[in-house]
């Protein structure tokens, strides 16, 4: 087969070739000269870099409190989508515009937000403090802050297939004698289930990343509330380009991988209910 | 019996969507819930599984009351119209689902499983997804999983809306059949009258709510009792007639009807049916071996097949007592099929004229045939013709209204202009001398007469009362006719005089009831109250809006003064029915 | 059909036999627990830039935009976005064309490329350009000799925002294009129609709502974009400094009223662009 198929439309030359030019001006480039600045470190400079203890603890934190946030997203946007589809009430619509709100507010700006509201003297910081739960500057103010970024990626996962359930399937369900948490447990959990993967898997990725909202509330703590993100502009602060690099390197691949582990567990997922479930 | 439907009733937003149904169906019975869309059918049908609740009534399965009991309590099987199957399970697991529900062991549900793939003829399918099906499989699917639990009762919802026509018909015969294996009480929701006619041993027939006639496919073919079951489940040709000594008058010929009861004295106008396959068409009146009824036209010639449709103008042009056909054009032709038999013996061509016989002719038992606008002058008369009410009950109904102008309406013993009888219904202007003017038409001739406010709407609750057990048959003949075109609640309200004669009171609003079930097939409410009849009317009429009164009176004295309460305030519409007594 | 409610919301409808006070608790529980989730991680933030910004009254919230440094910030972001949106406009507008009417092997890691800067940290997203422009960067020495500066710069920031925000028109575009199909273009070609016109008055027109809504959700993201930025630009007060990283730096210095000030532009900007969307979406216009 030729490279493309043959068509009436004009401008195919055109626009093919700016958008190659401009993604590889923008996109192939700068990403060629960072795996190149990785690979042209030494391997054990690598390793050591990438394996020194301030690393790892950032590791830990970042990628932790990603899924610990992705998972609280699990639970809350589902309620949230839930209540947003079956439920009527009075505000009901402006919740719903108003999901949207993280996606489009800029992190510098949730981030001291949260930062005030968490913080001893806080909102609500105020009343978590005789608890003895400090928010602000722990680990739990940066899960906080990535569970706020992330929540529209749950919520609006799961809203659509929500909506997709035929009430129909509700009805059969109930005339063949099944009580509402059967049916909830066995018709409409495994019709949603694809969806709430997608959200949490979007939650993750995104929260993964997060740099401006986090630390303002992380207090940047080498190796207690330092993030992954944060190291690397540490490195590149001390000029050290080729240890950010690799920090960088890291990052994109254990992303890649557990992305990539998620996919294959939704499309075993989706086969397995093929199959007899028992 | 197997399902006891009484007095069912379920609002929404204020309208009755299924409006006072009653039925009983037997065990083993397939019945078939027939009618347009929005008539109540599906509603009925949900109501029943227990999928919605009902505002009024009761239900019950095998003479267990289920009116207040849960859906999935309730032991029905119910098949949707896009087979509901569950997605994500395969076909076992999907018929499984019932049994499982009912903790079963697998052994027994494996069992139950094959032998019901065995009686919808998919075995071997048992572990392909709903998604791999063709839809004629997935429905027999969907009528298995139905079957699983052994339900009492099996619903299907416009089962086979989705499919083709060969699948249609493939199964249609396959559920019919494990229908009878099984002896199962089976109710089926269609708007399509062959499927109707195909599968049911009785069929009802719904419209605006409320169940208009019960009866095997050939009675409710051949001898329906209302204009719409008419029209509804085949092509009706409508014809005013008169009812005479000597038997059916159409247009300028009579023709002998079949089951003419005696009208005994004077003649009135009834509505007739006659089927397009009764029509015989021959070159001259001597050529028919029927009776002959008018010359015609032929307009259009369509070849279906195995028969020839013609669309034929009678010549009597505006005379003509053909009601204009069912499909709303406004051009009254007559509608005509012929077999190749027929056609053979008389070959005919667009343009051709022809004599027109008649066959056979069947009588609409209802009372309501056309309308006549009656008023002082040619453009009052007019203006009543064109009110919503009117102009959409003459639609529904299917007829006509005719004008009367009458100068001098209303002056006591002044003569009718026009010689002419009565015929249907009389519709009067109401205004504020009209009781005078009522009773100026009634003591004149008029039988019915509507006594009309000129923004009256479509009313969402009918009162019914009539003065006198002479009266009270055709009171109701008229209800029910008026009734099975609108969208509303019935109530007879009985009133006793004050002297607390309470007991003959109950006893009359019973009887009332099962009169108008027995004799008319109307369900109504009833009501008691104290006091002067025309008092308690008016003040009953005047407590909320959007209400009409039907009132059945023998006794013409002193009419105007007696209903003046009633009618003078001009607030709602009132139709008087008056039977001189014998 | 029978004028049943439908919909998902109205299938709570009375049912015979179910516990209808049962019902109710689980539907409070929801709704409760949903607007208490949102009010801490969501409201109580938002309500909290604007009572901060105004802490010290109406006066010293307008006050804080006289700061030079501030003013500058505010003109830097606007000038990228100005530069920046345009730009990525016409590459979604581009790129949708190619992909949404043309086949061709390729496609697919085409539209992988084009979201991969959704996947990125802003902070990588950020580094790969002081890795190209930088001191030490390959093109580094070069832009020395010249006197050219791209990191710490303008150009840099605008680089930068760039590469983080191109992919939301063009991911707007791409599926609604391919969705609409291209019958009615292929019909203005046949009728004589030249390429530039057929895009100008047939694809359009077709594309507005979607358009419209990718470049304004671009807008949002480069004004507010600062991992990325932050990398690049160096922090160079009243200079490089775009409104996000200027709130750091204000409250760094422990100055809440004027970052919250600065952060509730921003904030009203995100209402802004969620009142356009809804009313985008009114029209008919959904997110695939």
């Amino acid at each position: 087969m030729s490279f493309r198929q043959p068509s009436v439309l004009p401008g195919f030359g055109l626009t093919f070739g700016f958008t190659t030019c401009f993604l590889s001006a923008i996109v192939l480039l700068p990403l060629a000269a960072l795996v190149l600045a990785a690979g042209s470190m030494h391997f054990s400079d690598l390793l050591r870099v990438v394996t020194s203890a301030r690393a790892l603890g950032s590791y830990r934190l970042s990628f932790g409190a990603s899924l610990l946030a992705a998972s609280i997203n699990l639970v809350f946007g589902f309620i949230i989508a839930w209540t947003l589809t079956r439920y009527e009430f009075p505000g009901r619509k402006v919740i719903d515009a108003l999901i949207d709100m993280p996606f489009a507010l800029p992190t510098a700006v949730s981030g001291i937000a949260l930062t005030t509201v968490f913080a001893q003297n806080g909102w609500i910081g105020r009343y978590l403090e005789p608890l003895g739960i400090k928010v602000a500057y722990t680990w739990v103010g940066v899960t906080l802050a990535l569970t706020l970024i992330s929540m529209p990626f749950a919520v609006r996962a799961v809203q659509p297939a929500l909506l997709e359930v035929q009430r129909d399937l509700e009805d059969a369900a109930e005339t063949l004698g099944a009580g509402r948490l059967y049916v909830f447990r066995r018709i409409i959990l495994p019709t949603v289930l694809p969806a709430l993967l997608t959200g949490f898997t979007l939650s993750f990725a995104r929260a993964v990343g997060e740099y401006g909202s986090v630390i303002f509330i992380a207090g940047n703590l080498p190796m207690k509330t330092e993030i992954t993100p944060l190291l690397i502009v540490i490195h590149l602060e001390e000029f050290d380009y080729q240890g950010a690099a690799a920090l960088g390197v890291v990052m994109l691949v254990i992303s890649f991988v557990v992305l990539l582990t998620i996919n294959l567990l939704q499309a075993w997922g989706r086969r397995r209910h093929v199959r007899a479930a028992h | 019996m197997s399902i006891t439907l009484d007095q069912v009733t379920k609002h929404y937003g204020g309208v009755p969507v299924v409006n006072d149904v009653s039925l009983d169906i037997g065990d083993g019975e397939f019945f078939v819930l027939l009618g347009p869309s929005g008539s109540g059918k599906s509603t009925l049908l949900r109501a029943i599984a227990g999928l919605s609740g009902v505002d009024h009534g009761r239900i019950a399965l095998h003479g267990r009351d289920v009116t207040h009991v849960a859906a999935r309590k309730r032991g029905v099987g119910l098949v949707f119209q896009n087979y509901a199957l569950f997605r994500h399970m395969t076909v076992a697991e999907n018929i499984e689902f019932a049994l499982r529900v009912r903790h079963m062991r697998g052994k027994v549900r494996r069992a139950r499983r094959k032998e019901l793939l065995r009686l919808v003829a998919l075995e071997g399918m048992d572990e392909r997804l709903p998604a791999q099906l063709s839809g004629g499989q997935q429905q027999r699917v969907a009528v298995a999983r139905a079957l699983a639990h052994k339900p009492e009762v099996l619903l299907l919802d416009e089962p086979f809306g989705a499919l083709d026509a060969k699948i249609r018909e493939e199964l249609r015969r396959t559920i019919r059949q494990v229908q009878r294996e099984l002896g199962i009480s089976t109710v089926l929701v269609t708007h399509d009258q062959e499927e109707a006619f195909a599968m049911a041993d009785r069929i009802g027939i719904m419209n605006l709510g409320r169940l208009l006639e019960v009866g095997a496919p050939h009675e409710l073919y051949t001898a329906p009792a209302t204009r719409f079951v008419a029209t509804f489940l085949g092509a009706a040709n409508l014809f005013l007639a008169r009812r005479t000594p000597d038997g059916i008058q159409v247009g300028a010929s009579v023709v002998a009807a079949a089951g003419a009861a005696a009208g005994g004295r004077g003649e009135h106008e009834v509505v007739a049916v006659v089927r397009p396959e009764e029509v015989e068409v021959a070159p001259a009146r001597d050529d028919l071996a029927s009776g002959f009824l008018a010359r015609g036209v032929v307009e259009e010639v369509m070849f279906t097949g195995a028969l020839e449709r013609l669309r034929v103008r009678l010549e009597d042009g505006a005379a003509t007592p053909l009601l204009s056909f069912v499909d709303g054009d406004s051009t009254t032709a007559l509608q005509v099929t012929r077999t190749q038999h027929e056609q053979r013996g008389f070959a005919v061509h667009p343009g051709q004229s022809l004599a027109i016989g008649v066959r056979r002719v069947h009588v609409l038992p209802t009372p309501l045939s056309s309308f006549t606008a009656c008023a002082t002058s040619a453009a009052l008369a007019e203006a009543l013709v064109r009110q919503p009410l009117l102009a959409a009950l003459v639609a529904r109904m299917k007829t006509r209204v005719a004008v009367r102008v009458e100068p001098r309406l209303g002056v006591p013993d002044a003569p009718c202009e026009s010689a002419a009888d009565f015929v249907g219904t009389t519709v009067l202007a109401s205004q504020t001398d009209c009781a005078y003017r009522a009773e100026w038409l009634l003591r004149r001739g008029a039988q019915d007469l509507l006594v009309l406010p000129q923004h009256a709407a479509a009313p969402q609750r009918v009162l019914i009362h009539w003065m006198g057990e002479a009266v009270r048959g055709a009171t109701l003949a008229v209800s029910a006719s008026v009734l099975r075109h609108l969208s509303a609640e019935a109530v007879y309200v009985g009133i006793v005089p004050d002297d607390g004669a309470g007991g003959h009171g109950m006893r009359e609003l019973l009887d009332a009831r099962s009169e108008a079930k027995a004799a008319h097939g109307l369900e109504i409410r009833t009501e008691l109250r104290y006091g002067d009849v025309s008092q308690e009317l008016a003040r009953r009429l005047g407590a909320a809006p959007g209400q009409m009164l039907i009132v059945g009176v023998a006794d013409l004295a002193r009419f105007a003064e007696r209903f003046r309460a009633v009618l003078d305030p001009g607030q709602w519409p009132v139709l008087i029915v008056h039977r001189a007594a014998p | 059909m029978a004028a049943s409610p439908a919909g998902a919301l109205a299938g709570e409808d009375r049912r015979p036999g179910q516990h209808s006070w049962m019902h109710t608790i689980v539907r409070w529980l929801f709704i409760a627990t949903s607007l208490a989730f949102l009010a801490a991680v969501l409201l109580a933030p938002l309500a909290t830039v604007f009572v901060m910004a105004f802490a010290k009254g109406v006066d010293a919230y307008l006050h804080s935009f006289a700061d030079p440094d501030t003013a500058a910030a505010i003109r830097l972001t606007l000038l990228t976005a100005a530069v920046v949106v345009p730009v990525n406009t016409v590459f979604g507008l581009a790129a949708a064309w190619a992909i949404a009417k043309f086949e061709f092997r390729g496609k697919s890691v085409l539209i992988t490329l084009i979201d991969l800067p959704l996947a990125i940290s802003p902070v990588i997203s950020g580094m790969v350009f002081v890795l190209l422009f930088g001191l030490h960067g390959w093109f580094g020495v070069w832009l020395q000799e010249h006197d050219l500066s791209i990191v710490f710069a303008l150009p840099g920031i605008m680089l930068a925002t760039m590469f983080v925000t191109f992919p939301y028109v063009a991911r707007e575009l791409i599926p609604l294009m391919q969705q609409l199909g291209n019958d009615e273009e292929e019909a203005a070609i046949t009728l004589g129609a030249g390429g530039w016109m057929t895009f100008f008055r047939v694809t359009l027109p077709k594309v507005r709502w979607g358009l419209v809504y990718g470049m304004v959700l671009c807008n949002a993201r480069a004004m507010g974009e600062f991992g990325a930025v932050s990398v690049v630009s160096g922090h160079i007060r009243g200079l490089t400094n775009t409104m996000p990283l200027h709130i750091e730096i204000l409250y760094n210095e422990y100055n809440f009223v004027g970052a919250f000030a600065v952060a509730s532009l921003l904030t009203l900007l995100a209402a802004l662009t969620l009142i356009v969307k809804t009313l985008v979406e009114r029209t008919g216009y959904r997110r695939r």
